[in-house]
């Protein structure tokens, strides 16, 4: 049944996937703007402009075009670059490594600094440590992205001389733009932490664990934790996926070669074939994201393996 | 009571076990997040220093876009553009008054439809060891020129004829019509006849004969290539911020930035002993434009007004730190074709309200136009300063800024009163006529602002089939001067190139047009 469900899932996902690209062609077309001015300039002819028209097939129906496309996509052939003339697929194969591991390490820095403050701040709420540590959360939310970049440039690599300022060289360069990430994704997670073990911790099953002679520790980590995992697990699942979507500020302050900013720059250059793969990309990332979320769930909460059972 | 002392007991000790384990607790959780967080560390500083590799120096050149396309016969970005002239070389070059002069070859005009390029005995042989020879001029102009291959350059060569190669040192371009410009078409980098009809992928794997060879791109952001004369690696690097930019160069990972910096951050820099800055005169032109059928812009009282109600001095001096020179025409005074004896428009903001009241609008009448420009940040500043000091001659102007593929096609679509813009990399005098012309207009042009004149058209056609240069110098100097009466533009100033390099760099020089060729020459102190 299990298993059923999860094929049901998959393909609900793919329909979103083909409804994400079909509505992305239409959209990007539709925006105003022409990828061969765009790529061309503004002291080339009007002959070449034609002639690139026709050579890119921007000149056929837009019907025509989304056929073409979406029989295309059918093949995973996402087309060339109509602004570098590389293969697409070649482009998002050299950025998807960076993103998945900025990705990745803003997670495990925000898990790393989210799930300690937040439990402490439920263990002592209304206490300093809880006014600290929610503070921090404030804190984290509210420094955007494009300040706290910069901010620890300035502090790691050119203050301390510590880290690279930017690029991806090596494993040094990826510390700062997870921080960045990192942090303000810990905000709202420890947040969201401490909340749910507040509503868990005077529960019953606590109480009851409690009674058994097991320790503090071993109840909040097995018990408590546990328990209010379920809407973190939710909310680290999306903000994965928003990170492997892209963090094109992130992206830009730190020059991170990621799929964010090649989506952008291929919206500022009307690089339709681009644009379509990269959103193709995301959706689909965002889609894996939340059946693997689905799966975590069920495996945390055995009840809602026996609901899908029965 | 045994049992119940106990529990009281137990939870008594509960409670206290409780507080001791919350304490305990709170070392746990604070010990593990920072080791974690130095476990995490320590393993990146591993790695990153076991990726560290010193053997090689290369001098690093930051830039604000990376170059899209390292195959000439398609690149037509900037930064392409540029890179390729390292990699390429072409027949023909520019002098500092963008005057064609020879660089591959050297020509002479056998008839005015026939041209013989001789190319150079001392040029060097392709990055693969080939020689470059007239067959490969040859096939380069020849896929250009094939409308298959849908090239951005073909309609500038159109004039093209035939070719033939008389020895492997000669090549002849017969022409369908007179033009005594043309040797200044002939700029594209030259490729491998022999690589060309194989379909060799020059894009990303480029060789030329130039004096930069391709060594590697890792990724889009990076490209390294090696100086043929001593093996010095350079690594272009792309870095899109500009103050991360900045923060790079102070911190020595890389060594120099050419433009692109906004002048509070050049200024910053100047003041720092790590590094040294350059200036230098540039071609970049930046105008106001307008649309000349809309009721109000069409009034040349209001557009003289605009062109008087700007303080440009003070725009150069405060907002682009002394980094322009004003303009008063297309091309600037020192090209061939450009006019020394025009004056920029005076900051008159007196004159401009008496010719503002001569096309009846008066303070209790004011006039109200819709400026837009592009998203870029600088260009959004630019405009609210120009709004302010229109404003103060009675001119209200609503500001649009749209992301730059709307931005552009508005302006091709004619949905504007007034936008600003620049023109950049402009070398021959033929823009006036994609520009100015009245067969120009959009889809046809880059007649924008639909100005329909016929002393211009008249001017542009004496020019252009005049049969000796003075004669085109004479007929494009009035044809400015005429145009600087009818404002269909009007002419702000020529940015100038900043370059910044750290102080152990040295040999560079600033191209008018920006490019990077004298990298030849740059050294990295010891």
């Amino acid at each position: 049944m299990f298993i059923h469900y999860l094929l049901i899932r998959l393909l609900t996902a793919l329909a979103v996937v083909f409804g994400v690209a079909v509505l992305v062609f239409v959209l990007i077309h539709l925006v105003p703007g022409d990828p061969v001015d765009v790529m061309l300039g503004e002291s080339v002819q009007p002959a070449d402009k034609e002639a690139l028209r026709h050579a890119l097939g921007l000149d056929q129906p837009l019907y025509q075009q989304l056929l073409n496309y979406v029989g295309r996509l059918f093949q995973l052939d996402f087309g060339h670059s109509i602004y570098s003339k590389r293969p697409i697929l070649d482009i998002i194969l050299e950025r998807l490594p960076a993103t998945i591991e900025l990705g990745s390490a803003a997670l495990v820095v925000a898990m790393v600094i989210a799930f300690p403050l937040g439990v402490l701040a439920a263990l002592y709420r209304n206490t300093l440590i809880d006014v600290g540590a929610m503070g921090f959360a404030l804190l984290g939310v509210s420094i955007p992205n494009f300040w706290m970049g910069p901010i620890l440039i300035m502090v790691g690599a050119l203050w301390v001389g510590w880290f690279p300022v930017s690029g991806r060289e090596g494993w040094l360069s990826l510390i700062l733009p997870a921080m960045t990430l990192g942090t303000a994704m810990a905000a709202i997670v420890s947040r969201m932490v401490r909340s749910t073990l507040l509503e868990v911790i005077n529960e019953d099953f606590m109480r009851t664990a409690r009674a058994k002679g097991l320790s503090e520790v071993w109840v909040i980590l097995r018990h408590g934790l546990r328990n209010a995992l379920l809407p973190v697990i939710t909310l680290l699942g999306l903000q994965l996926g928003t990170l492997l979507g892209g963090a094109v500020i992130t992206e830009t302050i730190f020059s991170w070669p990621g799929i964010g900013q090649l989506t952008v720059e291929a919206i500022q250059r009307r690089d339709y074939p681009m644009v379509q793969a990269t959103i193709f990309i995301i959706s689909l990332s965002y889609i894996i994201v939340n059946v693997m979320t689905d799966i975590l769930y069920a495996w945390l909460d055995p009840r809602i393996r026996i609901q899908e059972s029965s | 009571m045994k049992s119940m002392s106990t529990t009281r007991g137990r939870a008594h000790h509960g409670h206290m076990g409780q507080s001791v384990c919350k304490g305990w607790l709170i070392g746990l959780t604070i010990s593990s997040s920072l080791l974690g967080f130095c476990l995490f560390l320590s393993c990146f500083i591993l790695a990153g220093t076991a990726s560290a590799d010193t053997s090689l120096e290369p001098i690093r050149f930051g830039l604000a876009t990376a170059p899209s396309n390292l195959d000439p016969r398609f690149a037509t970005d900037a930064a392409s553009t540029r890179v390729n002239r390292l990699v390429y070389e072409r027949l023909v070059d520019f002098d500092h008054t963008s005057r064609p002069i020879p660089a591959l070859a050297h020509w002479e005009q056998l008839s005015p439809i026939h041209y013989r390029f001789y190319l150079d005995p001392n040029r060097q042989p392709f990055h693969d060891g080939q020689p470059l020879t007239a067959q490969d001029v040859q096939a380069t102009y020849q896929f250009i020129l094939d409308p298959q291959h849908a090239s951005p350059h073909r309609s500038s060569l159109l004039r093209i004829d035939r070719m033939t190669t008389p020895n492997d040192a000669t090549i002849d371009f017969f022409l369908t019509k007179p033009d005594l410009l043309f040797p200044a078409y002939l700029v594209i980098g030259i490729l491998p006849a022999q690589l060309i009809a194989t379909q060799h992928p020059f894009h990303s794997q480029p060789i030329g004969n130039g004096p930069f060879a391709f060594t590697n791109r890792p990724d889009d952001s990076r490209l390294i290539l090696t100086r043929r004369t001593d093996r010095q690696p350079f690594e272009f690097v792309r870095v899109p911020d500009p103050t991360v930019r900045t923060m790079k160069l102070l911190a020595g990972e890389i060594d120099m930035v050419q433009n692109d910096l906004e002048p509070e951050l050049v200024e910053y820099l100047a003041k720092d002993q790590r590094v040294v800055v350059q200036r230098g005169h540039g071609s970049n032109f930046v105008y106001i434009g307008f649309h000349l059928q809309d009721p109000l812009t069409k009034q040349l009282a209001i557009r003289q007004a605009v062109a008087h109600a700007i303080d440009r001095q003070a725009i150069i001096r405060f907002m682009l730190g002394g980094a322009a020179r004003p303009a008063s025409a297309l091309l600037p005074h020192d090209h061939w074709a450009g006019n020394p004896a025009l004056p920029p428009y005076n900051y008159n903001p007196q004159k401009a309200r008496e010719l503002l009241a001569q096309a009846g609008i008066t303070p209790d009448r004011p006039i109200h136009l819709t400026y837009t420009t592009s998203s870029d940040p600088f260009r959004i500043r630019l405009a609210t300063i120009l709004q302010h000091q229109l404003a103060k001659v009675g001119i209200a102007c609503d500001l649009r800024s749209y992301d730059w593929g709307t931005f552009y096609g508005d302006i091709k679509a004619g949905r504007f009163q007034l936008y600003s813009l620049s023109w950049v990399g402009i070398k021959t005098p033929d823009i006036f006529s994609y520009v100015f012309h009245s067969r120009s207009i959009p889809p046809h042009g880059a007649n924008r602002g639909r100005f329909i004149d016929d002393t211009a058209n008249r001017l542009i056609d004496e020019a252009e089939t005049a049969q000796a240069i003075f004669e085109k110098r004479e007929k494009y100097q009035q044809l400015q001067a005429y145009l600087l009466t009818k404002l269909p533009y009007v002419p702000l100033w020529f940015e100038d190139h900043v370059f910044i390099a750290r102080q152990e760099i040295e040999g560079f020089s600033i191209a008018v047009d920006g490019n990077y060729d004298s990298l030849v020459s740059v050294q990295r102190r010891r």
